[in-house]
C-alpha cells in the first residue's frame, strides 16, 4: 500500500498563498492601491508645506531676519508667535476664523434643519418647489451672495460707498455690523451651506421611525420634550455630520470674508504671502490642524453613530405633523419669501445687473427711463473703441469667458469622473472590509482632504507642484488632481453608506454563479445603488464648477470660470460676473435635470417628496 | 481578469500623478544667474554673463528691425509664453506678430499671456526659474520692491534696454541704471463733488473723519510702496511744505501726531522731515476704507449718492464710465487740478519689462520688448488710456497725437469743457505741478523691513 506523503508546506509558501488569497479579492487590491495613492496625495503636500515653513525665501521676513537668502530656519515660527505682530497676524485672524466657522455651522443647521423638518415632517404646502429652490445658494459661488449683500445694504452714510438698493430706494441705512465683518460673513456662508444641513438632516427626518414620537404622544409627553428627547437625538448624527462638513469649509473660505472685510486665516494667508511667505505657510498648517482635529471628531461621531442605527430603519408609518389648513400655507409663504431672497433675488439681481449702464448704477429704478438700461455687456463684439466696456468684449463674444467656461467644464467633468469612480471603489472596498484597520485608514485618509480648508489644500499642492522637478502651476492637470483628491469623499461617503445597506448575499449569489467582478459591479451593485452613486459624481461636478478657494492659488485668472468671475467681481465689473453666475447656474440646472431625467437621481431627490 | 481590471482602475490615479510630473525639467538652474542681472547686461564682461544676458548684451546694440529679424529666425512657428500684471500684453502680442509679418509674411507665432492673481506672479516666476529652460520668455511686472528683492537680486530676471529707447531718452544701455519701464501709471486723489466739500491740501485726506477709498495695501503692494516713498527726504520735505500751507487750526489738529512721530522717525533712521511722512502714513492707514480694487472705488465715486467721498485710484478707471441719470464723470473732481491745491496729487508706479534669465525665446522677448517701448503701435494696447505714460518720450508724444488725452474731456467743438476730469495734464505736469510720488524700487527695498514693519504695526481702519 502506498503511503501518502504528507509534506508540510514551507512558511514562505504559506505566506505566498495568503498573499495570493488576499489579492484574489478585488476589494483588497483596491484598498491597497488606494491606501498608497491617498497616503501620497495627502501626506506629500503636508510635508511640502511643513518644509516651506522652515525654508528661507529671498526678499521676505525670514531672509531679512536671518541675513541669508537660502537655507532653513525656525525664525518664521518665532516671529509669527512672539513678534509684536502676533496679534494682528495670528491671534485675531484665528479667533475670527473660529467664530466664523462656528457661526456658519449654527446658521446652516438652524436654517437647513428647520427647513428640513418642515418639508419632511409636516404637511407644508409647496414642498416640491421649496425643496428645489432651497439648494440654489449652494449652486451659486459663495461670494456672489456676499456681493449681493453689499449691493443690497451698503450705504454712503455707513459704509462710505455709494448707496445700495435699500439705501437708494427706501433710504434705509443698515448699521455697520450688518454690512461688514463677522455677521454678514457667517450669514452668507450659513445660507450657502444650509442645503448641506437640509440634505443630511432631511434624509434622516424622512426615514425616521415615527413610532417613538407617537408613543411619546400617546403617553402625553409635551411637544417640546418630544423634540428635545426624541427627535433631536435621532438627528444628532446628521447635525454632527453637517458640523464636520461645514466647519472646515467655512474655515477655509477666502472670498466671503474677503468681500465682507473680515480678517480670517485664509485672507491673512493671502495678504501675508508676499512678505511673510513662511509665516503664511504656518497659517495654512494651523488650518490643516483643524482639519485633522475635525477628522478625529468624525471618528468619534462614527462610533457614537452606531448606537443610533437601531432607530434608523424605515418605518412603515410616517406620520406628518398637521400645520393646519391656514398654517401650512402661511409657513410655506414665509419660506417662499425667505427663499426668494436667498435664491431667486440673487438670480434676478444678476440678470438685472447685466443690463445696467455702469456697475451698480440703478438709475433705471429711480427714473423708470429705459435709456438707463443697455445690452452692451452682452452684445458688444469688439474692444477697440471706448464704449464703457473697460476694454472687454460683451459676454456673448468674450473669448476669455468662454475659454474659461470650457476649462471649467473640462476640469469639472474630469474631477467628477475620477472622484466619483475612485470614491465609489473606495466605498465598495471599505464596506467589504469594515473591520479592517487598513480599510478604516483608507476611509479616513480619503476623507481628510475634504475636512482641510480649501485654501490650505491649494497652498499645499501649489508648493508641492512648484519645484524644479514638477511644475504644474496653471495646468488643468493640477486642478484635476487637487479637485479629485478634495472631492473623493463626496463619492466615497455616499458609496460607503449605500454599500453598507446592501446585503452581502446579493454579491455572494453572483460569486457562486461565477459572475466576474466587473459584471457584478456593473450589473448588480451599481444599478441597485445608482442614485447614491450618481450623486457621488454629481456633487464633485457641481462643486468644482464654482470652486474658488481651492483653485485660486493654482492657476491664473481667466483659466477657469470661478477665477474669471472673481476677477470681474474684484474689478467691480459686476455685469460680467453676474453674467458668468447666470451661465454657471444654468449649466448646473441643465446638468442636474439631465441626470435626473436619465438616471432618476438628483441632489435633493427624495427629501422634498 | 478581475484583478487586472481592479488593478487598472485603482492605478489610474497613480498613473495620472506620475505622468503629470513628466513635463517639468529636472535640472536646477536657479542659481546660475549672476547678480549682475540686477542692472542691464551692458556693463559686464561676457564671461560673467549667462547665455540670456549675452544675447541681451548683443541685442542692446541692435535696432528694432534687426531684432525683429532675429526674432523671426528664432520663433517662427513656435509658442510664446508671457506673464504680466497687466492683461494688455495679450492685446500687444498680435500687433507684434503683425509687425513681424511685415518683414516675413510667412511668420507665425502662437502665444499665451497669463495674468496671475494675488502676487502669484513672483511665485510663478520663481518656480519657472528652477527649470533649465523656462516656460516664460518675458514678463511685464509691477512692484519695484519685490522685483528688486525677489527677482533681480536672485538673478531670475534680466533687464534689456532697447537701443531705440535708450536713444530716445538720450542715454545708452551702458550708462542707464535701473529697470526698463514700459509706462508709468498714476493713482490720483479724486473726489465726488456733488456736495460742498473741497480738498486743497494733501493733508485734507487724513483729516478727522475722512475715510478715503483705497485698495488695501496688503492686496496691492504698490500702495505700500507709495507709503514707503513718502519717507524719502524729498517727499517728506514736500509733506512738510504742504503742512506749512495749512491754516493754524488745521495744523493744530495734526501737530500732536507729528510730534509723536519724531522719535519713531529717528529710530527708523529717517531725515529731519521724516516725522511728517510718518504722521501722514499713520493717519492714512488708520483711516482709509479698504476696497478690493480700483474698479469698485470708481463705481462708487462717480455715483451722485457718494457725496463728499474721495478715493486714491488709477486715473484710467474714469475712461469707461457711462453717463446716466445718477452716474457722471462730472461728479468727479481731480484734487490736483484744483487751483491752489498743495502737496502730492497721487503716486506713480511703473510696469517694468524683463527677460527671464532662462527665457526659451530671448531674441523674441527682446524684440517684443523693443516693439512695445519704441513704437506707438506697440504701446497702443495701453496708450488709449489716460493716466498711463510711455517711458519713451517719442512714443509718448506720438501717442498724444493719436489719442489727445490732454483734451480728452473737451466737447467736439474743442473749446467747451465737457468732462474736466478727463483732461489728462500729462506726465510732465503730474511729476512737476501734480507732485506725483514716484516709486523707487531700490529705496522701497531698503526700507521694506524698517518703515514697512512699522506700517504693519499700525492700527488699520476697519469699516466692519
Amino acid at each position: 500500500m502506498d503511503q501518502m506523503n504528507i509534506r508540510r508546506a514551507s512558511p514562505s509558501a504559506i505566506r505566498l498563498n495568503k498573499i495570493k488569497t488576499y489579492f484574489s479579492k478585488p476589494h483588497n487590491v483596491i484598498l491597497l492601491l488606494m491606501g498608497i495613492v491617498l497616503t501620497f496625495s495627502t501626506v506629500a503636500p503636508i510635508i511640502a508645506i511643513v518644509e516651506d515653513t522652515f525654508k528661507i525665501h529671498p526678499g521676505t521676513i525670514d531672509a531679512h531676519l536671518t541675513g541669508q537668502s537660502a537655507g532653513y530656519t525656525i525664525v518664521n515660527y518665532i516671529d509669527l508667535f512672539t513678534s509684536p505682530m502676533a496679534k494682528t497676524n495670528l491671534w485675531t485672524p484665528l479667533l475670527n476664523t473660529i467664530w466664523l466657522a462656528v457661526g456658519t455651522c449654527v446658521v446652516a443647521i438652524l436654517f437647513g434643519g428647520v427647513f428640513a423638518f418642515l418639508v419632511t415632517r409636516t404637511n407644508l404646502a409647496w414642498r416640491k418647489y421649496l425643496s428645489s429652490i432651497f439648494i440654489f445658494p449652494y449652486i451659486m459661488p459663495q461670494w456672489t451672495l456676499a456681493v449681493v449683500w453689499q449691493n443690497m445694504f451698503n450705504s454712503n452714510a455707513v459704509t462710505g460707498t455709494s448707496n445700495g438698493l435699500l439705501a437708494a430706494t427706501l433710504g434705509i441705512n443698515m448699521p455697520i455690523w450688518w454690512c461688514k465683518g463677522l455677521f454678514p460673513s457667517l450669514v452668507v456662508l450659513g445660507l450657502h451651506y444650509a442645503p448641506f444641513a437640509y440634505i443630511l438632516i432631511g434624509g434622516i427626518f424622512r426615514n425616521m421611525d415615527a413610532n417613538l414620537e407617537e408613543a411619546a404622544t400617546i403617553l402625553d409627553t409635551p411637544k417640546w420634550r418630544i423634540m428635545c428627547r426624541i427627535t433631536l437625538p435621532m438627528v444628532k448624527p446628521a447635525i454632527l455630520s453637517t458640523v464636520l462638513l461645514v466647519f472646515g469649509s467655512a474655515m477655509g473660505s477666502y472670498p466671503v470674508p474677503h468681500y465682507l472685510n473680515l480678517t480670517t486665516l485664509a485672507t491673512k494667508y493671502v495678504s501675508m504671502n508676499s512678505k511673510y511667505t513662511g509665516e503664511a505657510s504656518i497659517l495654512a498648517i494651523i488650518m490643516m490642524i483643524f482639519g485633522v482635529a475635525i477628522m478625529l471628531l468624525n471618528q468619534l461621531s462614527l462610533q457614537s453613530r452606531k448606537s443610533y442605527t437601531t432607530v434608523t430603519g424605515k418605518s412603515g408609518q410616517i406620520s406628518k405633523i398637521n400645520l393646519g389648513k391656514v398654517g401650512k400655507y402661511v409657513i410655506a409663504l414665509i419660506l417662499v419669501v425667505t427663499t426668494f431672497f436667498t435664491s431667486i433675488f440673487p438670480i434676478v439681481s444678476f440678470a438685472f445687473e447685466t443690463f445696467l449702464p455702469n456697475p451698480g448704477d440703478y438709475s433705471f429704478l429711480y427714473t423708470g427711463d429705459p435709456d438707463n438700461l443697455t445690452t452692451k455687456w452682452w452684445t458688444t463684439d469688439e474692444n477697440v473703441t471706448e464704449n464703457g466696456m473697460y476694454g472687454q468684449k460683451g459676454i456673448l463674444h468674450n473669448e476669455t469667458i468662454w475659454n474659461a467656461f470650457k476649462g471649467t467644464i473640462w476640469v469639472s467633468v474630469c474631477c467628477a469622473l475620477l472622484a466619483g469612480t475612485l470614491g465609489t471603489l473606495i466605498g465598495y472596498a471599505v464596506s467589504k472590509n469594515r473591520r479592517s484597520k487598513w480599510a478604516n485608514y483608507v476611509n479616513s485618509v480619503a476623507f481628510l482632504p475634504y475636512l482641510m480648508p480649501s485654501i490650505a489644500v491649494g497652498v499645499a499642492f501649489f508648493i508641492l507642484f512648484s519645484s524644479e522637478k514638477i511644475n504644474l502651476f496653471n495646468t488643468y492637470t493640477i486642478l484635476i488632481i487637487v479637485g479629485t483628491i478634495k472631492y473623493i469623499p463626496f463619492a466615497s461617503r455616499s458609496s460607503l453608506n449605500s454599500m453598507l445597506q446592501l446585503s452581502g448575499e446579493i454579491e455572494e449569489a453572483a460569486i457562486i454563479q461565477n459572475i466576474p467582478w466587473v459584471k457584478r459591479m456593473t450589473r448588480i451593485i451599481i444599478p441597485i445603488q445608482k442614485s447614491s452613486i450618481i450623486s457621488g459624481y454629481l456633487l464633485p461636478f457641481m462643486t468644482c464648477l464654482r470652486e474658488l478657494s481651492l483653485f485660486m492659488l493654482l492657476c491664473v485668472q481667466g483659466f477657469i470660470l470661478s477665477t474669471t468671475l472673481d476677477y470681474f467681481d474684484e474689478m467691480g465689473l459686476y455685469a460680467f460676473s453676474s453674467g458668468i453666475n447666470l451661465i454657471l447656474i444654468i449649466t448646473i440646472l441643465v446638468c442636474n435635470t439631465l441626470v435626473n431625467k436619465v438616471t432618476g437621481a438628483s441632489l435633493d431627490k427624495g427629501i422634498g417628496g | 481578469m478581475k484583478r487586472i481590471v481592479s488593478l487598472l482602475l485603482a492605478a489610474s490615479m497613480s498613473l495620472a500623478l506620475v505622468a503629470c510630473g513628466g513635463t517639468g525639467s529636472t535640472t536646477q538652474s536657479g542659481g546660475s544667474a549672476s547678480a549682475g542681472s540686477a542692472s542691464s547686461s551692458g556693463t559686464q564682461t561676457p564671461e560673467a554673463l549667462t547665455p540670456t544676458q549675452q544675447i541681451i548684451q548683443e541685442a542692446q546694440g541692435m535696432t528694432l528691425e534687426e531684432l525683429a529679424k532675429k526674432a523671426i529666425e528664432e520663433s517662427n512657428g513656435k509658442m510664446f509664453y508671457g506673464v504680466g500684471n497687466s492683461s494688455r500684453g495679450k492685446s500687444a502680442l498680435p500687433l507684434f506678430i503683425e509687425y513681424l509679418q511685415t518683414i516675413d509674411p510667412s511668420y507665425t507665432l502662437e502665444f499665451e499671456w497669463q495674468q496671475p492673481k494675488n502676487n502669484k506672479i513672483f511665485d510663478q516666476l520663481t518656480a519657472d526659474s528652477l527649470k533649465d529652460t523656462g516656460t516664460f520668455a518675458m514678463t511685464l511686472i509691477q512692484d519695484g520692491n519685490q522685483i528688486e528683492s525677489k527677482m533681480v537680486q536672485t538673478g531670475i530676471l534680466d533687464t534689456f534696454i532697447p537701443k531705440d529707447w535708450a536713444d530716445a531718452n538720450g542715454t545708452t544701455a551702458e550708462e542707464y541704471e535701473g529697470y526698463l519701464p514700459l509706462q508709468t501709471l498714476n493713482k490720483i486723489f479724486m473726489y465726488n463733488n456733488t456736495g460742498s466739500k473741497t480738498y486743497d491740501n494733501c493733508w485734507d485726506f487724513v483729516a478727522e473723519g475722512e475715510h478715503g477709498l483705497f485698495m488695501d495695501i496688503d492686496s496691492e503692494i504698490v500702495g505700500k510702496n507709495f507709503l514707503y516713498m513718502l519717507t524719502r527726504d524729498d517727499y517728506s520735505a514736500m509733506l512738510k511744505e504742504a503742512f506749512d500751507a495749512l491754516s493754524a487750526e488745521e495744523q493744530a489738529y495734526f501737530q500732536p501726531t507729528i510730534d509723536a512721530m519724531a522719535s519713531e522717525a529717528e529710530s527708523l533712521g529717517l531725515g529731519e522731515n521724516g516725522k511728517y511722512a510718518l504722521a501722514w502714513i499713520k493717519l492714512w492707514v488708520g483711516s482709509y476704507n479698504a476696497q478690493t480694487d480700483d474698479g469698485p472705488i470708481c463705481n462708487t465715486l462717480v455715483d451722485q449718492s457718494a457725496t463728499d467721498q474721495f478715493g486714491l485710484i488709477v486715473y484710467s478707471k474714469l475712461r469707461s464710465v457711462e453717463e446716466s441719470a445718477s452716474v457722471s464723470k462730472n461728479n468727479i473732481t481731480v484734487a490736483a487740478y484744483n487751483d491752489g491745491y498743495t502737496g502730492m496729487g497721487g503716486f506713480g508706479y511703473c510696469h517694468y519689462l524683463f527677460v527671464t534669465d532662462n527665457s526659451p525665446l530671448p531674441w523674441t522677448a527682446c524684440a517684443f520688448i523693443a516693439y512695445m517701448t519704441c513704437t506707438a503701435d506697440g504701446f497702443s494696447a495701453w496708450g488709449k488710456d489716460i493716466g498711463g505714460y510711455s517711458s519713451n518720450p517719442n512714443v509718448a508724444a506720438e501717442n498724444e497725437e493719436i489719442y489727445h488725452h490732454q483734451t480728452g474731456g473737451m466737447a467736439e467743438d474743442g473749446t467747451t469743457v465737457e468732462f474736466a476730469a478727463l483732461n489728462d495734464h500729462g506726465y510732465d505736469w503730474w511729476v512737476g505741478d501734480g507732485k506725483l510720488v514716484l516709486e523707487d524700487p531700490e529705496y522701497c527695498a531698503s526700507v521694506s523691513f524698517t518703515v514697512g514693519s512699522w506700517i504693519e504695526m499700525l492700527d488699520k481702519y476697519s469699516a466692519g
